[in-house]
């Protein structure tokens, strides 16, 4: 857990004045920036393309991530989109991250909300955009049916001639709309 | 007669007897000439006789009446007939002179008809005006203009201008006589005024009939209205022959006053003698000397546009001999003060330019010489630069356009020996670029103030124009230092490595003067360039001389260049083998400096360097510097005295049209001979060369010398490629967008860090239309969108 404590606050000056806070987070601000920066860099530069984000418009802390269903699985050729939102403490906390795509899927709720242990507790500042989207793109191969937030996926995974057939007539359905 | 027969009633004397006694004292009434036996006396009882009968008005009117109707019908025909045909000009200047002495005489006709009828006035106490003017004289001269200009024929000012031109050629020779008498004497057989010979020179009979004529003129009070615009333009042909002749090709002169005292003296003394009739000494009324005073105001603003305007016709010549052609600047300078010719100086200007200057014919250093001479010129004609500024926008646009203009900017501040530019650098100033920052104007000299002309670009900050600094305006051509910084390190690299040698003092100093202009932080990377080639010197003299790596032992002594990759620009990528011995000794020496660097290791590159050779023929020793490859296709031919290309090729792992072009120069030594297609043979003896001496040492001068530097275009391509992926990653999560926000996308996110690249708005497009016309993007409504896999 250590690593997810910002070394800034931590800092035994605890009664600081609130100018000095704001330069703080002033600084930190730019070194998250940095951050965000070179992980696009290396998402970029990253030749697998099957899963990808980029800063949605000029705010850098916004991006829009794109995940391609793993071969082999149900959801290969299906692509997902996501929305990440980056939180000024980050990496030392956790971005929120949604389905915008709606997603059939034991672990995810209709709102897009998904259950994954590393965008919760199980945080660190080691991983970085491109771990977290392939950790998503692993658990639509492989849902965690324990902890379900949509019951009916959870209860017709076992089923995956039925839950393919579910899946694509829901996938369809979003690409209807569209 | 009868019908104007007068009607008022008469005693005494019969009508008709009366209308006699009018008619001998105005012969005129009936088409007689004027009688001179008439006395006086006899004259003075008709007048009275009129004045008796109340007819001096209607007398007087039909009299007017009567000449009027003779100048329309006589005089004037006469005097235009005279006009109608012409041979030669010294006929033209004879017809007009009769033609204005047959008008002269028959005023002078009509001088005692006009003094019988002011006697008639005088007599009768009538004060008139007729035709605006008091006297009758005064009524008649306005008759005789009036006809004459109502009947003006068409090629009237043909013969006048014959009349001016002769006289005025005269006048200016005989001027011309009391300056200079060294004409030599075959130019004088024929007089240069009246153009008749010598014997016969017609000059003062000529200046004569000219002043004669224009008395006349001036007494009829024509010489305004029939000659005045034929003087005009006369004087004004004059001064632009007189001005194209003096400054024709002539920049180091200043030629203003010259010309000043040039107007004075000839063209208004010729003016003066038209008006004041022969001798200048006659006491001109004030009326003509306010006219000559006109004129002299007209003639030289005359005179000053029209040199302006041959100046700025030769401005695109002036320029270019800057500062040799200062003196033409500064007239120009002073003129364009006096001239409203700014707008047609910029617009002349700028077409010269182009057409003499932008087009591909011209080589970019010159463009660049005629670019700092014309920032020089025009900098002394409009201190604000904001004639600079308009007038060199295409030059300007065009050096952008240029592909090897940073090259040659930089190459020219580095060369060797006399350059301007290296000379401004030396100069040393801070450079100064647009970057817009709207500084305080000078507080200190705010009485000297000026405002910036109408035509400035008022975007800009006047302080910006006003800098004097030619490397400024020159990076400026770019608008970014990057660009010139990183062409500096390219010909830095590339000087380095071809010429092998550590001594770095000279680039040391370069690199010093251009830190002052560009500043520390730019120019790191060539800081470390350089140290590398210092430091290199020092591993080597430090590897020989340490036994225990065995360099001393090898059977060739080798140095090495040791560079930090970080540092320099991307290298050509070429493959050479090299031979087996020669990449052993290469690897003992990166052992040794292994061993002494600790963790650092040695990336060879065998396409660069030099290998001095001692090649041992039959007849014959040579001596030669020559590149590596050079130096391996010779060393194979050790083993082997007959290569095939293709076999040079494999062993090599070199591309065999790269090996033809090195093979050629061992052709040109005459050490290879080419005995089939692509087959060479090694010529250990040359019984034709034996003879004359082989210089003992020769340095091979590569063909091309090309650059080892990764051309600029390559390295585009790569930091394109990067722009790519960006592309690719933003139109995966965000589905399609705008040319324009694709653009502001990669400025956010794409164009930071230590490698910074900038992409513009159009180079962006044509990348992206490729990129469609390689189907590996889709265009449609203004959005790009990558295709559906």
């Amino acid at each position: 857990m250590a690593q997810n404590i910002n070394p800034h606050y931590t800092a035994p000056s605890a009664p600081s004045k609130t100018n000095e806070e704001n330069q703080n987070i002033s600084k930190d601000n730019h070194a998250v920036s940095k951050r965000l920066q070179k992980e696009l860099m290396v998402l970029m530069m990253n030749p697998d393309q099957s899963v990808s984000a980029f800063p949605e418009g000029e705010n850098l802390f916004k991006w829009v991530g794109t995940i391609t269903g793993a071969a082999g699985t149900v959801y290969e050729g299906l692509t997902y989109k996501l929305s990440l939102e980056f939180p000024h403490s980050y990496p030392y906390s956790a971005p929120v991250v949604r389905f915008t795509t709606p997603c059939y899927h034991p672990n995810v709720d209709h709102a897009g909300n998904i259950c994954l242990d590393i965008l919760k507790e199980k945080w660190s500042a080691l991983y970085d955009v491109r771990t977290l989207l392939l950790s998503i793109q692993s658990l639509l191969g492989e849902p965690n049916n324990e902890s379900p937030l949509n019951p009916h996926a959870a209860s017709l995974w076992p089923n995956q001639v039925e839950y393919k057939r579910q899946l694509r007539a829901e996938y369809e359905k979003h690409q209807k709309s569209q | 007669m009868a019908a104007v027969a007068p009607v008022v009633s008469l005693h005494e004397q019969h009508p008709d007897d009366l209308w006699n006694k009018i008619c001998i004292a105005f012969p005129v009434i009936a088409n007689e000439p004027l009688m001179q036996e008439y006395l006086e006396e006899q004259v003075l009882n008709v007048l009275e006789l009129i004045c008796q009968h109340q007819l001096s008005t209607f007398i007087e009117d039909y009299v007017v009446d009567k000449i009027q109707h003779i100048t329309m019908q006589k005089i004037v025909p006469d005097f235009w007939s005279k006009f109608c045909k012409r041979e030669n000009e010294m006929q033209g200047f004879e017809s007009f002179r009769d033609a204005v002495y047959s008008v002269y005489n028959s005023l002078i006709s009509f001088c005692p008809v006009f003094e019988r009828l002011e006697k008639l006035r005088n007599i009768s106490g009538i004060h008139r005006v007729v035709n605006g003017e008091n006297t009758l004289l005064g009524t008649f001269k306005v008759i005789i203009r009036s006809s004459l200009l109502s009947q003006l024929p068409l090629n009237h000012p043909k013969i006048t201008e014959d009349f001016y031109r002769i006289s005025f050629k005269v006048f200016c020779n005989s001027d011309n006589y009391v300056g200079d008498q060294d004409d030599s004497p075959e130019d004088m057989v024929h007089c240069s005024g009246c153009e008749q010979e010598i014997g016969q020179c017609q000059c003062q009979s000529i200046i004569l009939v000219f002043h004669e004529v224009n008395q006349k003129l001036i007494e009829l009070d024509l010489l305004e209205r029939l000659a005045g615009e034929v003087i005009t333009s006369l004087i004004h042909l004059r001064i632009e022959n007189h001005v194209e002749e003096s400054c024709k090709g002539s920049f180091d002169t200043s030629h203003i006053s010259t010309l000043e005292k040039w107007l004075d003296n000839v063209v208004m003394g010729w003016l003066r003698r038209i008006f004041n009739g022969s001798s200048e000494n006659v006491k001109s009324e004030k009326k003509t000397e306010e006219a000559i005073k006109k004129f002299k105001q007209k003639l030289a603003h005359f005179l000053y546009e029209t040199y302006t305007r041959t100046r700025i016709e030769q401005l695109f010549n002036i320029i270019i001999e800057y500062p040799d052609s200062q003196p033409a600047v500064e007239d120009l300078r002073i003129c364009l003060q006096k001239t409203d010719l700014r707008p047609y100086l910029t617009q002349k200007l700028q077409r010269a330019l182009e057409t003499r200057l932008l087009h591909p014919g011209v080589n970019t250093p010159d463009i660049l010489t005629a670019y700092v001479a014309a920032i020089r010129a025009l900098r002394q004609l409009d201190s604000s630069g904001v004639l600079l500024e308009t007038v060199t926008q295409p030059v300007r646009q065009y050096l952008r356009w240029r592909d090897d203009t940073v090259r040659c900017v930089v190459s020219s501040l580095t060369e060797e020996g006399p350059s301007e530019l290296a000379d401004e650098l030396v100069r040393g100033e801070a450079l100064q670029l647009d970057e817009g920052v709207p500084s305080d104007e000078d507080t200190e000299n705010w009485e000297a103030w000026n405002p910036d002309p109408v035509d400035a670009d008022p975007s800009k900050t006047s302080k910006s124009r006003r800098t004097s600094d030619i490397i400024s305006m020159l990076v400026n051509v770019y608008g970014s230092k990057e660009l010139f910084v990183n062409e500096y390190r390219t010909l830095l690299a590339d000087r380095l490595l071809s010429q092998f040698s550590y001594n770095t003092e000279k680039e040391i100093r370069y690199l010093e003067l251009l830190k002052l202009r560009f500043g520390e932080s730019q120019l790191h990377y060539c800081e470390v360039m350089l140290k590398d080639v210092y430091d290199s010197k020092r591993i080597n003299a430090h590897l020989d001389s340490d036994p225990n790596f065995n360099l001393d032992k090898q059977q060739f002594p080798a140095t090495a260049m040791i560079l930090s990759a970080q540092f320099w620009p991307p290298f050509k990528e070429e493959t050479l083998e090299l031979p087996s011995f020669v990449k052993e000794h290469l690897q003992t020496y990166t052992k040794a400096f292994e061993t002494l660097k600790g963790n650092r290791t040695l990336c060879w590159k065998p396409h660069l360097g030099s290998v001095t050779l001692e090649i041992e023929l039959k007849d014959r020793k040579l001596n030669l510097t020559v590149s590596p490859i050079h130096a391996t296709i010779i060393w194979h031919f050790q083993s082997k005295n007959q290569w095939t290309v293709e076999e040079l090729s494999q062993i090599m792992h070199v591309p065999s049209t790269v090996l033809r072009r090195k093979i050629a120069f061992w052709q040109s030594q005459g050490l290879l001979r080419e005995i089939s297609t692509d087959t060479f043979l090694l010529v250990e003896e040359n019984p034709s060369r034996s003879k004359c001496p082989v210089p003992a040492e020769m340095v091979c001068e590569d063909e091309e010398s090309e650059s080892a530097m990764a051309s600029a275009h390559d390295q585009r391509e790569e930091e394109l490629q990067v722009f790519w992926s960006y592309i690719v990653g933003m139109l995966t999560n965000l589905d399609s967008m705008p040319l324009e926000r694709i653009h502001q996308m990669l400025k956010m996110f794409a164009s930071q860090g230590p490698t910074a690249v900038e992409c513009s708005l159009q180079e962006l497009r044509h990348f992206l239309d490729r990129k469609v016309r390689e189907h590996k993007l889709l265009f449609s409504g203004g959005f790009y969108r990558l295709p559906k896999p």
